[in-house]
Formats: C-alpha cells, sequence, structure tokens
C-alpha cells in the first residue's frame, strides 16, 4: 500500500510544479506592478505634471513599459546555452536555419505567455490602477505594429548573447550585462523624454529605445503626427540593420569553431 | 566545533578562489554586470529626482542611503548564501543531495560552502560606494558609535535576506523546487528601495512583521535621517534579523525530516 501512497504522492508534486510556476510568476509581476505605482504615486504627490505628463498618462507609461520589457530577450540565452553545452553543432546540421528557428519557438512561447499572463494582469490595471485607453484607436493600433517590430528586434540584438558565447563562459553575467543596458535604454523604467538633454541624444544614435519607448510613446500619445511613422519606419531601419550586422557576426562566430574543430 | 567549521570553509574558499582565476574574464563580466544594472538603479532614481525635489519629504542623498543599506546587506547575502537558490533545482531534483546527507558535516553548512558567489564582490562595491556618496552627502556627523551601529543593522540586514531565502527555500524538500516561490517572495524586496511611508498599510505590515524585509533597509535608514518618524523601531533589527534566522533554521530542520529522495 505504501509504495502505491508514495507514487501518486510524487505526482501530485509533478503537477503542482507546473501551477507553482506560473502562479508564482504572475504574483512576482503584480507585486512588480504595485511597486511602480506606489512610486509614482508618491512622485506626483502634489504635483500635477512631471516633466509635462500628468499622472495618469505616466502611469500609463510606465507599467505597459514594464509589461513590454519582459519580452525584449529571450532568444539569446537560449542560443548560447546550445553553443556552451555543444548542441550547436547538431542544429546546424538539421535542415534549418537556427536562428530562425530560436525567433519562432520564442515567439509561440510569447504567444502563449500574452495570454496566460500579460493580459490577466493588463486588464486589472485597467482596472484598478487607472491606466488609460490609447488617445485615439489609430494610435493604438499602430502602437501594437510598433510594439511587434520592436519585439523582432529585440531578438536579433538579443542573439549577440549567443554569439559572445563562444568566446565567455559565464552566460549568466552576460544575460545580467544585457538586462542592464536593454532596461535602461530602452525606456522600460520611464520615458527617454524624461532623460537628460545628452542622454537623449545618445539615446537617439542606440537601437534600444526602440524596443519599449517607441511603442508605448505611440500609445500613450508622446509621439505624436508624422512623428509616428517616421519612428516606425526608424525602427524597421533598425532592424534590417540589426539583424545584418548579427548575420555577418555569427558567420564569423562559425568559421573561427570551425578552424578550431569544433 | 566551530574551528572545524572555520577550516573546512577556508578549504572551500580556496578551492572557489582558484577556479575563478580560471576564468578571469568570466569573473570581470560578473563584476561589471553587476556594477552595472545596480548603476541603472541608481541613476533611474537620479533622473527622477532632476523633476522633483523630494519623495514623501525623502531627498535623493535619503532615499540613496536606504538603498545603500540595502545593496550592502544585500551584498553579503549575495556572496556567501547564494546557492540556496539552487537547492531544489540542482541538488534535491537530481538526487545529489543525497550525498551531503551521508558525508559527516553538517548538510547546510555544506550547500553553503559549495558556492561562492564572486559577483556578491560587485555588489558589495557598489553598495559602499552609493552608501559612502549618502553619508558624505547627508547632513549627519557620523561619530565611531554611528558607524558601529550602522555595521550592526548591514550585517542584521544580510541575515535577513538570508533567513528569508533559507525559509523558502527549505519548501523544496517538501515540493522539490520551490525556486519560483522564492523569486516571487524575492521580489518584495524591491519595495524596500524606497520609503515605507509610500505605501498603503497593508502592505506595510507584511513588510514589517511576515516577510521583515522593512528591517533590511528603510527602518534602519531612519535611526539616522533626521526626518523620520520611526526612530526606535530600526534598532529591533538585530533582534528580527536573530529570530527570522532561528525560525528559517527550524524550517530547514523540518523539512530534513520530511525529505524522501526523488531517487533519480
Amino acid at each position: 500500500m505504501r509504495k502505491y501512497w508514495e507514487l501518486m504522492k510524487s505526482q501530485i508534486k509533478l503537477d503542482s510544479a507546473y501551477s507553482i510556476w506560473y502562479w508564482s510568476g504572475i504574483v512576482a509581476t503584480m507585486l512588480r506592478v504595485f511597486v511602480i505605482y506606489s512610486f509614482w504615486n508618491a512622485v506626483y504627490d502634489h504635483r500635477v505634471e512631471v516633466s509635462n505628463m500628468p499622472l495618469n498618462m505616466m502611469l500609463t507609461y510606465v507599467i505597459l513599459a514594464a509589461m513590454l520589457s519582459n519580452y525584449s530577450a529571450g532568444v539569446g540565452y537560449e542560443l548560447a546555452n546550445q553553443v556552451r553545452d555543444g548542441n550547436v553543432a547538431i542544429e546546424l546540421m538539421r535542415p534549418y536555419d537556427l536562428m530562425h528557428k530560436l525567433v519562432a519557438l520564442d515567439l509561440g512561447m510569447k504567444i502563449t505567455n500574452s495570454i496566460r499572463n500579460t493580459l490577466p494582469i493588463l486588464i486589472l490595471a485597467f482596472l484598478f490602477l487607472g491606466i488609460s485607453l490609447p488617445h485615439t484607436w489609430l494610435m493604438g493600433l499602430l502602437s501594437i505594429l510598433s510594439a511587434i517590430i520592436g519585439i523582432f528586434l529585440g531578438a536579433q540584438l538579443d542573439m549577440i548573447i549567443g554569439i559572445l558565447a563562444f568566446w565567455v563562459f559565464y552566460i549568466w553575467g552576460l544575460r545580467v550585462l544585457r538586462n542592464a543596458v536593454f532596461l535602461f535604454f530602452s525606456g522600460a523604467l520611464l520615458p527617454i523624454s524624461m532623460f537628460p538633454e545628452w542622454l537623449q541624444t545618445v539615446s537617439e544614435f542606440l537601437p534600444f529605445q526602440s524596443i519599449v519607448y517607441v511603442p508605448v510613446a505611440i500609445y500613450t500619445g508622446q509621439i505624436i503626427g508624422n512623428d509616428v511613422y517616421t519612428s516606425i519606419l526608424l525602427q524597421l531601419a533598425w532592424l534590417v540593420v540589426v539583424y545584418t550586422i548579427i548575420r555577418l557576426l555569427w558567420s564569423f562566430a562559425l568559421r573561427k569553431v570551425t578552424i578550431f574543430g569544433g | 566545533m566551530i574551528n572545524r567549521y572555520a577550516r573546512l570553509y577556508w578549504e572551500f574558499f580556496k578551492m572557489h578562489v582558484k577556479v575563478k582565476m580560471e576564468y578571469r574574464v568570466d569573473f570581470l563580466i560578473g563584476i561589471l554586470s553587476v556594477l552595472l544594472i545596480q548603476g541603472t538603479a541608481i541613476f533611474f532614481v537620479a533622473i527622477v529626482f532632476q523633476h522633483i525635489e523630494a519623495l514623501h519629504g525623502w531627498t535623493f542623498y535619503q532615499i540613496l542611503f536606504i538603498y545603500g543599506i540595502a545593496q550592502t546587506g544585500r551584498a553579503l547575502e549575495f556572496a556567501f548564501f547564494d546557492n540556496l537558490w539552487l537547492l531544489g533545482q540542482d541538488y534535491i531534483r537530481p538526487g545529489k543531495f543525497d550525498r551531503m546527507l551521508v558525508r559527516p558535516i553538517n548538510p547546510l553548512f555544506h550547500v553553503l560552502a559549495d558556492k561562492l558567489q564572486a559577483d556578491g564582490l560587485g555588489q558589495g562595491i557598489i553598495g559602499l560606494i552609493v552608501l559612502i556618496t549618502a553619508m558624505v552627502n547627508l547632513p549627519i556627523e557620523w561619530g565611531m558609535g554611528d558607524l558601529l551601529l550602522l555595521a550592526l543593522l548591514i550585517v542584521s540586514s544580510g541575515a535577513i535576506f538570508m533567513a528569508v531565502n533559507l525559509f523558502f527555500a527549505s519548501l523544496s524538500f517538501w515540493i522539490v523546487d520551490s525556486i519560483p516561490i522564492m523569486g516571487a517572495v524575492f521580489t518584495l524586496s524591491d519595495f524596500t528601495r524606497y520609503p515605507m511611508t509610500i505605501y498603503s498599510k497593508g502592505v506595510r505590515f507584511v513588510l514589517t512583521w511576515l516577510i521583515p524585509y522593512g528591517f533590511t533597509a528603510f527602518y534602519p535608514a531612519t535611526l539616522f535621517v533626521e526626518n523620520a518618524d520611526f526612530e526606535k523601531i530600526g534598532l529591533l533589527s538585530p533582534v528580527v534579523a536573530t529570530i527570522a534566522v532561528v525560525i528559517a533554521y527550524w524550517l530547514w530542520k523540518k523539512g530534513l525530516k520530511a525529505f524522501s529522495s526523488t531517487g533519480s
């Protein structure tokens, strides 16, 4: 009898593992959103505007940006792991392009994640935290388009980690490094328009603000008129440039591997 | 007894340093990455303070002071107790924990000594830089007594971070891997970067009496900062730390008893 009891218990453990992951993820995201909410409310204490933005516009920006920044990465770490454990050699022999495959898998994961994780939290944020709707419906649609381009751009930039993994052993460190750069320059923490002048200029010459700042600022109406279209075109241009550079680096890295005999 | 463990830890320590020296680039990347991610958080606060003068009555350097205490305390925990995160994933699930049980040393000591997180050094450096910057810029005369008290509070802060992690890591004995729960609980420590007065009563209660992250930085900071209304409660920090460690270790012991191997 005892052994069947134990078997039953082990199955319960197995099943609950997944739901523990799921619920812990939701709770962690909600807590993070709540900290952001409390912090910005305190910032607006006795103030109507900060940097020309009213409170609800700011809250909409920072909460959406925090959610969107969850989508900016993922593939690079996977690629880095495959490079590290040598699986990449087998993957390269298969009849598909490894990088495209990783992006496809990653997209699938992001879509399920949107439905199971992001959507419920966004609904709660709309209901209880006073996030606004897009300022016009057209801009709402354009911001979704822009967000999708941003996600692709983020995935391509993320590949850098995978490429560096040929030389650097410590992938976790690379990941934290990447996180820091993304977090800051993408506008995930606060609107780039709040940066000091010189930093805004620096940021304009980097691809990172196309990942989070541009889509969210289109949504909130911080970017308006013709600037919306030029921003999206610029995003596309960055996507092409980064894609090409990453490809070149990758082929260079692979050549190096073959010289060493894999 | 203590002597033996100290000597053992030293041996483990030397091994870790040797390993690290083999991968110097990685070591540097680790330190740089922690510096940068913490720098990002501070820069964020600095930019916000370009637009406002005070957050609920707290100035930039006062916030920096809270932040510095939290980061330095966390660095202690990060450097020496980081392996707790991997208890489920690297020890219990693959069956490696069974090995710890047959060895003639305390299994908790063994798990902890198994890893020294070199990135903790980076965290410690930035924590101290932030803390000292804040201390120099605050209108406070720092006497020897104050510094000793501050050091005690920082050690308590590290102990609280450790105790909370140990408590939730111990759940792995029942559910195999509790890392997602640890992660969710650890998110709560984000709350402590800012003055607790910006949160509602409920949140403050949780962070004071249930998961005592409030004692890792905010309450200790109120002992030194002039405008605070909490003056006395910060002194409880070492007491809270001790109680938290005792409770966490009690749960760990209980978990050990309940532990049955995954058999893989």
